[in-house]
């Protein structure tokens, strides 16, 4: 293929071929005859390789996904959910959570030559929360799930592709400060699904949105919908008719801690709002449990008010009474 | 639909629990800028790493949405993801690469068929429920109002029935004053309606007829006409039948009418006949 290739570059004019270099596997010149429909990407990684400038990029990211034993349904059911969007992961069984879990997952994630892990952990059968790790060297972090809402709730109508590479989405704010910059990397990579990936299909019609809003980071995943007949063009004006429609899963994740390595190491970050929710529901207790405290106290404040300032006994009491 | 329910719930309860954290920052917590920084620099891709292998877009975000609002907040994401792929797609177009899915190109979904069903059969219920509420609220406000209109209706013929009426008084008046009125015996065309007996039938020609004789005499009348040249059997048939009576209710004509009662012309005649019977 390659010689072919160039036989044909000298008989293309200059733009056409700084286009080429651009572009590289579309290969103008051969469109017009249709020919440029059989041609998939993904059959022609090597060419795109020699014609890149840069030094050869290719992401071979893989993700090793697990969870915590005695897991929720619902927090099963959003793994999977995690798990049918990512072509490129690997789920794996379930891990004890224990205070050695970091080593034992380390080690899994090697095992599966994996490159990042994704750790549902769920304590109490009702919190839930995720580790996003780059392994082995780092960094890693920590989040509560919150607010999750899984695919097969019937509110959520869109579909998409099984393995269509995701469109990512950032707000603004995710260049704000450090510690989100190196989520936004971190997320990038394991979300992002690989080029040319072996299970990934070649279109695009979903999109992914992570948006910080009151320091969380909300994840949603909407199906693209917009009027085409071709598969390189949207038709004219079509980009003002898109619609989205959600696909689910949905959540929200409040970052705890950020690791120098994966899975431990040094902390470079704390939320420093962060309080578990373990800390929340106690507080809660405490207060409905102070409830027959207080009356008690305000009874007894009363009774002490009523002795100290006695009623002067009434003169025209008994007036009436003869 | 009662885990859909159960699970909204859930999901609200936890962002309740949201509220509840610090109002102020500690002070203790770890901020290593630094460290975040050279980390990040550690795992990042290389700098020149094309687009398409991002395929990431940052969309800007004006203003601050309230976290608890659901649809405001639903709204900026949306926006976000809308704003975010009209940029990639542009970028995509600029490519020249096919990003589309095309028309032909079948192939497994996220959700199953039978998934997909579901939705479809949930959002038809939904439809239809509206669709039934609507119905009966419009059921309800035309029953409210369809005594009044019932009332507006008899109202309103009245008084078309009245002006019509007085219509024809008045154009009787405006002939009798142009002189014209009566035409040559000087009589009015009195019509049957003035006097308010409305279009009751004349008792002319009805002498004979008991009162409950339909047939109300005329029968002989006719009968007369055409059986001038009949024979004689015919014409005694037809006088009894109008004096006794042919058809019709029997009641009435089994009683005494004043008329009958006063009339003595048929007593002379059988005198014996009576009071043979009486002598037996």
């Amino acid at each position: 293929m390659a010689k072919k290739r160039k036989q044909s570059e000298p008989k293309s004019s200059d733009p056409s071929a700084k286009e080429e270099e651009l572009i590289a596997p579309t290969r103008p010149e051969r469109t017009l005859s249709g020919y440029k429909h059989k041609i998939k990407v993904a059959d022609h990684p090597q060419e795109e390789e020699k014609q890149n400038d840069s030094p050869f990029f290719r992401n071979k990211e893989k993700i090793l996904v697990t969870c915590s034993r005695r897991i929720n349904f619902r927090y099963r059911h959003l793994m999977l959910n995690v798990v049918s969007v990512l072509p490129h992961c690997k789920k794996d069984n379930k891990v004890e959570s224990k205070e050695s879990k970091g080593a034992t997952l380390n080690e899994l994630v090697e095992l599966r030559n994996c490159s990042s892990c994704l750790f549902f952990e769920c304590r109490k059968q009702k919190d839930l929360y995720l580790w996003m790790a780059k392994c082995p060297n780092g960094p890693s972090v920590k989040f509560l799930v919150n607010a999750v809402h899984t695919m097969e709730e019937l509110k959520l109508t869109g579909n998409h592709l099984k393995g269509s590479r995701p469109i990512l989405t950032f707000s603004s704010n995710f260049d704000e400060n450090p510690h989100w910059k190196l989520l936004k990397e971190i997320i990038v990579q394991i979300f992002g699904i690989p080029k040319d990936h072996r299970k990934a299909k070649p279109y695009h019609d979903h999109v992914f949105v992570f948006s910080i809003v009151d320091d969380h980071i909300w994840f949603r995943n909407y199906q693209i919908s917009v009027p085409h007949n071709e598969t390189d063009k949207v038709d004219r004006g079509g980009l003002e008719k898109m619609t989205l429609v959600e696909v689910g899963p949905r959540f929200c994740l409040n970052p705890i801690k950020i690791f120098g390595g994966s899975f431990g190491g040094p902390t470079l970050y704390e939320n420093p709002l962060y309080i578990s929710p373990n800390q929340i529901r106690a507080l809660e207790k405490k207060k409905k449990a102070g409830k027959y405290a207080k009356k008690v106290k305000a009874k007894k404040r009363r009774r002490m008010h009523e002795e100290t300032n006695q009623l002067e006994p009434d003169e025209f009491a008994d007036i009436w009474k003869d | 639909m009662g885990d859909y329910r159960e699970d909204e719930s859930a999901s609200e309860s936890e962002l309740e629990d949201e509220e509840v954290r610090l109002d102020e920052p500690s002070k203790r917590s770890i901020y290593n800028k630094d460290g975040l920084l050279e980390k990040r620099e550690d795992i990042s891709w290389p700098d020149n790493v094309e687009w398409i292998h991002k395929l990431t877009v940052d969309v800007n975000k004006e203003e601050k949405v309230d976290v608890n609002d659901d649809l405001a907040r639903e709204l900026v994401f949306y926006t976000q993801g809308l704003e975010g792929t009209r940029k990639a797609f542009e970028k995509l177009q600029k490519l020249g690469l096919p990003f589309l899915r095309p028309s032909d190109y079948y192939a497994e979904m996220v959700k199953t068929d039978t998934h997909m069903e579901k939705v479809k059969s949930r959002l038809l219920v939904e439809k239809k429920n509206i669709e039934e509420a609507e119905e009966r609220r419009k059921a309800r406000e035309a029953k409210k109002i369809s005594k009044e209109v019932q009332a507006q209706k008899t109202k309103e013929r009245s008084k078309q029935k009245k002006e019509e009426i007085e219509s024809v008084k008045k154009w009787r008046k405006q002939r009798q004053k142009s002189g014209f009125a009566g035409g040559e015996n000087g009589e009015d065309i009195s019509l049957p309606f003035e006097d308010g007996k409305g279009f009751e039938r004349t008792q002319k020609g009805r002498r004979n007829v008991a009162p409950g004789d339909r047939s109300g005499g005329m029968g002989r009348q006719g009968g007369g006409k055409g059986g001038k040249g009949m024979d004689k059997k015919r014409n005694s048939r037809d006088h009894r039948d109008t004096k006794f009576g042919f058809g019709g209710r029997k009641g009435m004509k089994k009683q005494n009418t004043a008329d009958a009662t006063n009339e003595f012309k048929g007593f002379n005649k059988g005198d014996f006949s009576g009071s043979k019977k009486r002598k037996r």
